[in-house]
């Protein structure tokens, strides 16, 4: 082995060792920085309990319950209709016009997500209004509709990757044996492209939980525990990004670091669930 | 010039375009029923396109359109297979297909031979494993498969695997096996026992055999064609 190759190697190895560093560096900084909370014993009533600085009562409950409601929400709206519109495009595929409905949905991506939280705005929260005749439109289901338009180009891109990846013989085999489309999707597209499409889902879920902008727009940011799909909630982030516009040093300041580090083991979780569920289907496959 | 009974697949002025030039001009074709018709020529001039138009699977393909007609006699009368009310479903199950590489499914021997009958619909058990191994035996496979049926598919070898999807066509019973290339990944020996296969189902089928093996053709089919220069022309 020559130098150039070790010099090689060593860079690459390094500039892993760095990026896996900074993550691990994130969450050490964070956990520092919420410590002097962490410190009082307080993380659970933390977690769980109501916010209302005035009487002294820092919890995120409100905004834990707000968050999960809405990237949940969000993506029970996205996935029924990625999941047709990939299907459209990387199955069905009529005259091929997926291939522009593809290069669409890619340029979708590519919209700040401010431009979305104004369509929300001046569109979808007086629409919402209108509708249900409660409240102010500002709500968890403003929020979702417009967070699932805004993660559904990440799912439906996952998806269609995934589908592509479908080996040709086995469609060709199903198509010669009088196969149907649907068939087709679920006895061989399926089974090849569920692992590829739940990376999609995590993703798009981890999106939609980290996105800002939307909720802090949309969903009104009440405080309170939200008590149905029509109530104003505040997210996480949202709640970061308030505390940190109105404050710098106080309780209420240390408690987005905390919000931060739900954040992020939620995220991780998920990821590490899936990466969990793969390596078990596939022990199953072998045997 | 064969009697119109014995003719099984009528082939009238076939032309298909890919991007709007002509792959196949003008063929016109009868094809006896019960006989082995071997597509010879030189590679990329279309030969898998005109096996895909007896089935009507280059429909997927993107820019591509045909022209002309196709009649196939199921029974006692003619069927145009390009007629609109004719479901493509149907057809396939009547006109099976065996490809250049074989292309069992990820799952048990047992389960791909079973697949065609899932597809369509038949869910009696019984009946089901008995055409399974009717197919089996029919494609010179029972012997070597009947004490593992549920292993992986995926683990025969090459010549077995041929065999497997030779078995899959067969379990629907088609009238007429559409055979693109099936020896070309196989050694000598395997080749040779489904050429012997292709003898012994001639009592059953009419098939179609693209090939590139001169020797091979002249061995097992009644007739021969060669596809060239977008034409078809009979060579003896």
């Amino acid at each position: 082995m020559d130098v150039k190759e070790t010099i090689f190697k060593s860079v690459f190895f390094a500039a892993s060792i760095l990026s896996a560093g900074i993550t691990l560096f994130i969450l050490g900084f964070m956990i520092v920085l919420a410590l002097p909370i962490l410190k009082q014993g307080l993380f659970f009533d933390m977690l769980t309990g109501p916010w209302a600085p005035d009487h002294g009562l820092f919890g995120l409950g409100p905004m834990i319950i707000g968050t999960i409601c809405i990237a949940l929400m969000a993506l029970v709206i996205s996935f029924p209709v990625s999941l047709g519109c990939s299907f459209f495009i990387g199955i069905l595929n009529p005259r091929g016009l997926g291939k522009w409905l593809k290069k669409i949905i890619e340029s979708m991506t590519a919209v700040p997500t401010v431009i979305y939280g104004f369509v929300g705005i001046f569109f979808l929260v007086p629409l919402v209004r209108e509708l249900f005749l409660k409240g102010s439109g500002m709500c968890i289901l403003s929020a979702a509709i417009m967070l699932s338009i805004l993660i559904s180009p990440t799912m439906i891109l996952f998806f269609v990757q995934s589908f592509s990846m479908v080996p040709q013989n086995d469609l060709n085999a199903v198509d010669a044996l009088g196969g149907n489309t649907a068939q087709k999707f679920f006895y061989v597209v399926l089974p090849h492209s569920w692992k590829g499409m739940l990376t999609g889902i995590i993703l798009s879920f981890g999106r939609a939980m980290g996105d800002t902008l939307i909720a802090l727009m949309i969903s009104g940011n009440s405080v309170a525990f939200p008590g149905s799909v029509l109530d104003s909630a505040r997210t996480l982030t949202a709640h970061i990004a308030l505390i940190i516009a109105a404050d710098f040093d106080s309780i209420e300041f240390k408690t987005i670091f905390l919000s931060s580090i739900f954040l992020y083991i939620m995220t991780s979780f998920g990821i590490i669930m899936s990466r969990f569920s793969f390596k078990k289907r596939k022990t199953i496959n072998e045997t | 010039m064969p009697m119109t009974e014995n003719i099984k697949i009528n082939i009238k002025n076939l032309w298909f375009y890919y991007n709007d030039h002509p792959i196949l001009e003008d063929i016109s074709l009868e094809i006896p029923q019960n006989t082995i018709t071997a597509v010879t020529g030189p590679s990329g001039q279309g030969k898998s396109t005109f096996l895909m138009t007896l089935n009507r699977l280059w429909e997927s393909i993107e820019e591509t359109r045909i022209k002309g007609h196709i009649e196939i006699r199921f029974g006692s009368d003619f069927q145009n297979i390009y007629d609109k009310r004719y479901n493509v479903s149907d057809l396939r199950r009547q006109v099976g297909m065996v490809f250049q590489v074989p292309n069992p499914l990820p799952m048990s021997i047992y389960n791909n031979i079973a697949f065609p009958l899932k597809l369509k619909g038949e869910n009696n058990k019984t009946l089901g494993s008995f055409r399974v191994e009717d197919a089996l035996k029919r494609s010179f496979l029972w012997d070597e498969v009947k004490d593992r049926l549920n292993e992986d598919a995926r683990a025969l070898s090459g010549g077995q695997q041929q065999r497997l999807c030779i078995a899959r066509a067969l379990v629907l019973n088609p009238q007429v096996l559409l055979l693109d290339e099936p020896t070309s990944s196989l050694d000598d020996k395997s080749g040779r026992v489904i050429e012997d296969l292709l003898l012994e189902l001639k009592k059953d089928c009419t098939m179609i055999l693209v090939s590139h093996y001169l020797d091979q053709v002249k061995r097992i089919a009644d007739s021969g064609m060669v596809l060239s220069d977008r034409q078809m022309k009979q060579q003896w």
